[in-house]
């Protein structure tokens, strides 16, 4: 009994880092921008669905991993480009609804390429295997999920406190008119971020599609997921969005085996309990 | 000196314009079901209609974007049916139920939501609807679950036991259904036109202000947000006797996002744009989905469309039209409508 908890706390560890991946863009585009992105989930679906064409094209998961998010992310830059630059100015009510419209084409846009049925993608030949250690079985591939979203997050760490590029978006989430009057064309600096934002959404679809597949509508379930970890670790902040996703991830996998419907109770429950009770996050600052 | 006040007001101007939109009103309500295919299709927008209207008293008049009609909406459902299942309750009982538990549920989501403001205001009442799907989800016992709450009857208008008007016919059942749509949307109008719809304006405007002239924002909000509940339970309440079932699908974020997207495609700060939403939204949605069952991708592009160029909504497009065509008495009574 014991070792099934600990096996659905290690589980629900992978599945937190696929939520950091989403939530982390989220809260990145949500800091600089200003920006509330409603069609996260759907860039996420995206990725999920590109995942499966590159795989069932080449065979090869690895190339997936690489070409998926950059298509997102690719798609998000001309999205960014044609529509989201000119209602930047608007309340956040309005930049809700226009990514909500932004959501519902690509949802239904992905029914239409790929149908209303849900893809399974298969897990790459090399991790096929599971680990043994003593009565406890754990398959490669979820280390596999653990590590590379690890390197994900430290790299990201890297280029956001190490990198030029990273320090224009810290010091554009403080005063973005600072930034601009000091010479930055702070307009490619938000495409750029907006980009990498989704982009990051794109590569958690490709990493969450051996585990479920892809579904045509888990766009506003991951979306509302994404919500829940970004309010829990506090909007903007990249150390929330780590220990909010893996808090979620846990909690939920957890629930499964003793609750399954109480799981989402509780993540939406915890993330209206935070904000009534601590608005800027158990990490933002006030 | 009260009459002498009366008379430097234009009151007689805008009540002559009011009375119009009032009889535009009534002369849609009278013509839908002679022009629509059925009596049902003409139900649906009405009912739509009313609940959009309600969210419409939330977002258009007061600024605040609810992702919690959905809550009111099948709570209004759920309450009336099994308030009509198990009690055997009456019709206008039944839409009693439904008024209190819509209103009451608002009481408790506007109270805890208008606590915080823009994103966490919106992001609270996703967090409630959410909750509210999986609690619906969860007493399957008493909601059906998955398959939906079956068998919701639909009982006859009667008087001290004695059947008046039976409903069982769909056009009978439209008549009821506009007759309290007409009382809703002519009450609504009432509230916008008072005081303390004067006051939701001034919060949708300039919150900050209104609270330093001495309004207290908290309440007006709370209160609007019952009203709002109540009207969208009640439409919850026809629907499901409308289809003698209540789906799940009722009370789950897609039918917050719906009403909204009716609400804001029909025009915000229109009431009469809230009918029109819902009507071309009803219609397109049964046009299209026998031809092309993804037309909600189209949906998204009118969205998409109504935000960023058309922020009246298609009331606000008509009016503008109205006045290129040279109908200038009509644009200015058009305008009067979207201050109202």
């Amino acid at each position: 009994m014991l070792s099934l908890y600990l096996l659905q706390i290690v589980n629900g560890l992978g599945l937190g880092m696929i939520y950091f991946l989403i939530a982390v863009g989220l809260t990145i585009i949500f800091g600089l921008l200003n920006f509330v992105n409603f069609a996260h989930g759907a860039f996420f679906l995206l990725g999920s669905y590109l995942c499966y064409t590159a795989v069932s094209l080449t065979g090869n998961f690895w190339l997936a991993l690489l070409v998926a998010p950059l298509l997102v992310a690719a798609l998000a830059w001309v999205v960014e480009r044609v529509l989201i630059q000119r209602i930047y100015h608007l309340p956040h009510t309005f930049q809700i609804l226009v990514t909500l419209g932004i959501a519902l084409i690509i949802q239904e846009a992905s029914v239409i390429i790929w149908g209303p049925v849900g893809k399974s993608v298969a897990v790459p030949a090399a991790l096929r295997g599971v680990v043994v250690i003593g009565n406890f079985v754990y398959p490669h591939y979820r280390i596999f999920l653990i590590a590379f979203s690890a390197l994900i997050a430290l790299a990201l760490w890297l280029l956001l406190e190490r990198t030029r590029f990273g320090a224009l978006v810290r010091a554009g989430s403080e005063s973005t008119e600072t930034v601009s009057l000091l010479g930055t064309n702070i307009f490619r600096l938000f495409s750029v971020t907006f980009a990498l934002g989704v982009g990051l959404a794109g590569m958690a679809g490709v990493l969450f599609a051996p585990l479920r597949g892809a579904q045509p509508f888990v766009g506003p379930e991951i979306l509302g997921v994404a919500f829940v970890v970004v309010v829990i670790g506090g909007m903007g902040s990249f150390g929330g969005a780590l220990v909010g996703g893996l808090l979620v991830g846990v909690v939920q996998s957890v629930m499964t085996t003793l609750w399954p419907q109480g799981a989402s109770l509780m993540i939406y429950g915890a993330m209206a309990a935070v904000i009534l009770i601590r608005p800027y996050g158990l990490f933002g600052r006030a | 000196m009260a009459e002498q006040l009366s008379q430097t007001q234009p009151l007689p101007f805008a009540k002559t314009q009011s009375r119009g939109m009032l009889y535009l009103v009534i002369a849609v309500l009278v013509g839908l079901p002679l022009v629509l295919p059925s009596a049902t299709l003409a139900c649906e927008i009405l009912i739509f209609a009313m609940a959009a209207l309600a969210c419409n008293l939330l977002l258009g008049y007061t600024g605040l974007l609810s992702f919690g009609q959905g809550i009111f909406f099948g709570a209004g459902a759920y309450c009336a049916a099994l308030a009509m299942i198990h009690l055997q309750l009456g019709l206008f009982s039944a839409l009693l139920c439904a008024a209190g538990a819509g209103g009451l549920l608002a009481l408790v989501v506007g109270a805890l939501a208008i606590r915080r403001t823009g994103i966490y205001f919106v992001m609270l009442t996703l967090a409630f609807s959410q909750m509210a799907y999986f609690v619906a989800y969860t007493l399957s016992g008493w909601t059906g679950g998955d398959n939906g709450l079956l068998d919701v009857p639909r009982p006859e208008i009667s008087l001290a036991g004695h059947t008046l008007v039976s409903l069982a016919d769909s056009r009978h059942f439209y008549a009821f259904v506009a007759v309290l749509f007409l009382l809703i949307f002519m009450a609504a109008r009432r509230v916008i036109a008072s005081p303390f719809g004067s006051t939701l304006m001034a919060i949708r405007e300039n919150e900050t202000r209104a609270a330093a002239i001495g309004y207290d924002t908290r309440h007006f909000k709370i209160l609007v947000f019952v009203l709002s509940g109540a009207v969208t339970g009640i439409a919850g309440a026809l629907y499901a006797m409308l289809l003698h079932f209540v789906p799940l699908s009722n009370i789950d974020l897609q039918m917050s996002e719906n009403i909204l997207i009716m609400t804001i495609v029909g025009g915000t700060g229109s009431l009469f744009g809230s009918l029109l939403g819902a009507g071309s939204i009803v219609l397109l949605g049964d046009f299209l989905s026998d031809l092309w069952p993804r037309w909600l991708m189209l949906l998204g592009v009118i969205l998409i469309l109504v935000v960023v160029f058309m922020r009246g909504g298609l009331w606000g497009g008509l009016a503008a039209l109205g006045k290129r065509l040279g109908h200038r008495d009509k644009a200015v009574a058009a305008a009067k409508e979207e201050v109202l």
